[in-house]
């Protein structure tokens, strides 16, 4: 039986409940959870945390540009299958005339084609029920990648290439998949009619406070505050580049280096800010707005 | 049963339809259906497939479930205390609480009742547990012992639920609709002891324990009115909005190869050196190019209110594509030579410009409207001459597409160079286009 029950985060990580609650129905029903949001709001942590907390086997796809199906399920390995069966020749010429020096196919047996078949996370995931399977950046994938993953998402089988072997999964026992997405392309509507859609929000002032503390445990009360009016300012600009959770704790990693009564002048006078603003032309423009100018990124003193 | 939803829901710009029902359905069966607020969960799994849905739907959820019409610029708390719905709801309500409370407050407790998920029951009914142990001195009064033992069965009586066959839930979820429908009695029914919700406002609320909803109400309210939740009209032109979306578009022109491959050829060229021993040869396959030429229409008052929009898209387009864009400017339209700079003083010929590699891809942009001797022979030529040359080439027009047909140099154009609106859809259009007169060739 899977594991289908509420999992609310762990010491580490800060669930929001509407995501726990998608997570939770996604498990349930067996279906992908499709988490989307702004950059560094913890979409791809989600399942590392759940997989650690449960004590769950983790299979992690990162999508890139040139990734495609056979790369998630499983492959036929048409060139080691070559060298292996040339070598048994080669090896069969060599005994003839004598020599004993062999080369070696591994533990590979040509005769076995399944020794031949390199499974992708995908594979590995359907064949150990309970497991999670994390699909990372969907977006980033050809045109063409989530269309072909629908057949194996809504069958729970995936046929080995050549082999013939079938690794099944029963509904009770589907991993659970989480993708996530940036939003850089827009995703087939057949392939989100699949999934269990979530929008992780950007998480408000009190949440993003327990998620530093979950973080960043024993920091500077006062620090974090000061940090966050700077941070949810600098949101509030309009920025073409926001920061983002990820950069906040970034900052506080720097900061919490440093003694609080000191961090606290630096933070005020924006100190290390490269860490939260990433283009120029943002830079500029937080230069213009609050009045502070090209030294900050720098060391003010 | 419910059968109207899907079309209801498809009435307000959502995707739904008979799947959307089969998958309720297989989620009342696993039992994540117990109250209203899992209906609005669930569905919104379902039903909600980018943020901007989200609007919609809760408009369409309150609409379809609770009777709540909500217009155009409504807010949330507005539409509810108008709603028939909620009259009914408050005056049992007000009832039973026995004392005074402000619209603000009954609208919270409203919604956090309509939000409440068995998520927050469970909680709830743990919490319970805990506090009955943790107050034996709650025996020595006598009306809170009732009271207490009054939630007892009533939490008994939601364990039960999930029990409840799928048909009865369904049934019970009908007719309460219908109820609200037909607006007349028994509309407070839809919450509370008789409705879907076994955990209305006379169960643990009445009891002291503190029943709120896990900001699902919260969530509803700001969704309402929120632009991030409202959808930018995808058909509309450009601008910082949606010039994302146009972008993820565009990257579609990427296309994708394989990175290494068997070199067939070379693996047989050595394997017969070897007498006839094949080891496999690899080769990496190179990436297509994906080269880009933008031409851009940047003279005339016509295009005036479009320069802030084309450059906005032209300039991302840059960052993206740094080093395989080539950009000329031209004025309404092209003759025998293009600008390699905005102010239109160094050109180049028409012939340099066809000169290029016939795999770039050309993007025209323009609002195609001018006095139509200004198209005269010489210009019609280039725009003849340049989607010969390169096969992928299109028009992306910034003019609203409704005035096409009364522009009659638009009319024009458009039969020489494939002419799609400067819109997120249309770039994607354009995009798709341009790619499958790729592999024609």
């Amino acid at each position: 039986m899977a594991e289908t029950s509420h999992w609310t985060g762990s010491e580490k990580y800060l669930c929001d409940p509407a995501l726990a609650q998608a997570f939770h129905m996604a498990r349930t029903l067996g279906m992908p959870l499709l988490i989307e949001g702004e950059p560094g709001t913890g979409k791809t942590e989600l399942p590392i945390h759940y997989a650690k907390d449960r004590g769950l086997d983790l299979e992690v796809y990162p999508v890139g540009s040139k990734s495609n199906v056979e790369q998630f399920v499983a492959r036929f390995d048409h060139v080691k299958y070559l060298r292996d069966s040339q070598i048994e020749i080669l090896n069969a010429q060599r005994e003839e005339k004598g020599l004993d020096n062999k080369l070696t196919t591994g533990d590979r047996n040509p005769e076995s084609l399944k020794d031949y078949v390199v499974k992708g996370p995908a594979a590995v995931a359907y064949s150990k029920p309970n497991s999670v399977l994390l699909i990372d950046e969907i977006d980033k994938a050809p045109r063409e990648f989530p269309n072909d993953l629908l057949y194996a998402l809504s069958h729970r089988k995936f046929i080995m290439p050549e082999s013939g072997e079938i690794i099944e999964v029963s509904e009770e026992d589907m991993p659970a998949i989480v993708i996530t997405s940036n939003r850089e392309q827009e995703l087939p509507t057949a392939f989100k009619g699949r999934c269990i859609y979530h929008y992780i929000d950007f998480p408000d002032q009190d949440t993003m406070n327990k998620i530093i503390d979950k973080h960043h445990p024993g920091m500077d009360e006062k620090v974090v505050r000061v940090a966050l009016d700077v941070f949810y300012h600098l949101r509030r600009l309009g920025l073409e580049r926001a920061p983002t959770t990820r950069e906040i704790l970034n900052w506080l990693k720097y900061m919490s280096q440093i003694a609080p009564a000191e961090a606290v002048k630096k933070i005020s006078g924006l100190e290390g800010i490269g860490a939260l603003i990433k283009t120029q032309e943002d830079m500029e423009r937080v230069g213009r707005m609050i009045g502070a100018d090209e030294s900050f990124g720098t060391n003010l003193n | 049963m419910l059968s109207s939803l899907p079309e209801h829901f498809r009435s307000h710009g959502l995707k739904a339809d008979v799947r959307t029902l089969l998958l309720l359905r297989k989620a009342m069966q696993k039992g994540l259906v117990k109250t209203l607020g899992d209906i609005y969960n669930v569905l919104k799994g379902i039903i909600v497939k980018e943020s901007s849905d989200l609007g919609p739907f809760t408009k369409a959820y309150y609409a379809y479930f609770l009777y709540i019409p909500i217009k155009p610029g409504q807010t949330l708390e507005d539409a509810i205390l108008r709603s028939e719905t909620f009259q009914k709801w408050k005056t049992d309500y007000v009832e039973e609480a026995d004392r005074d409370f402000t619209d603000e407050e009954l609208v919270s407790t409203f919604l956090d009742e309509v939000h409440l998920t068995s998520y927050d029951i469970k909680e709830v009914v743990s919490g319970k547990e805990i506090w009955d142990k943790d107050n034996p001195d709650q025996e020595d009064s006598d009306p809170m012992d009732e009271d207490g033992e009054v939630a007892e069965r009533k939490l008994d009586k939601m364990a039960d639920y999930s029990e409840l066959s799928l048909e009865e839930l369904l049934e019970r979820m009908e007719k309460v609709r219908e109820q609200q429908k037909t607006r007349h009695g028994g509309g407070s029914h839809w919450i509370g002891t008789g409705g879907i919700s076994p955990y209305g406002h006379g169960g643990a609320a009445k009891n002291g324990i503190r029943v709120g909803g896990q900001g699902g109400g919260k969530m509803a309210r700001k969704v309402m009115g929120d632009k991030n939740y409202f959808p930018i009209d995808r058909n509309s032109t450009l601008n910082d909005n949606n010039i994302d979306a146009a972008l993820a578009s565009i990257k579609g022109v990427i296309e994708e190869s394989a990175t290494e491959k068997l070199d067939v050829p070379q693996t047989i060229k050595s394997g017969l050196k070897r007498g006839g021993l094949f080891i496999p040869e690899m080769s990496s396959e190179k990436n297509e190019e994906l080269k880009i030429i933008v031409l851009i229409d940047n003279g005339g008052y016509s295009m005036a209110p479009y320069v802030r929009t084309v450059q906005n898209l032209f300039r991302k387009m840059r960052t993206r594509f740094a080093h395989d864009l080539e950009v000329y400017y031209f004025h309404n339209t092209i003759y025998d030579r293009v600008y390699t700079d905005e102010r239109r003083t160094k050109a180049i010929s028409i012939e340099k410009l066809l000169s290029h590699n016939k795999d770039y891809r050309v993007f025209i942009m323009g609002d195609a409207a001018m006095a139509p001797y200004e198209i005269n022979s010489l210009s019609m030529e280039s725009l003849k001459a340049i989607p010969q040359k390169f096969k992928k080439c299109v028009w992306l027009n910034p003019e609203p597409l409704k005035y096409w047909p009364h522009t009659y140099t638009i009319q024009l154009i458009k039969q020489l160079i494939p002419m799609f609106p400067l819109t997120p859809a249309g770039i994607e259009r354009a995009v798709r286009s341009m790619n499958s007169k790729g592999t024609e060739n």
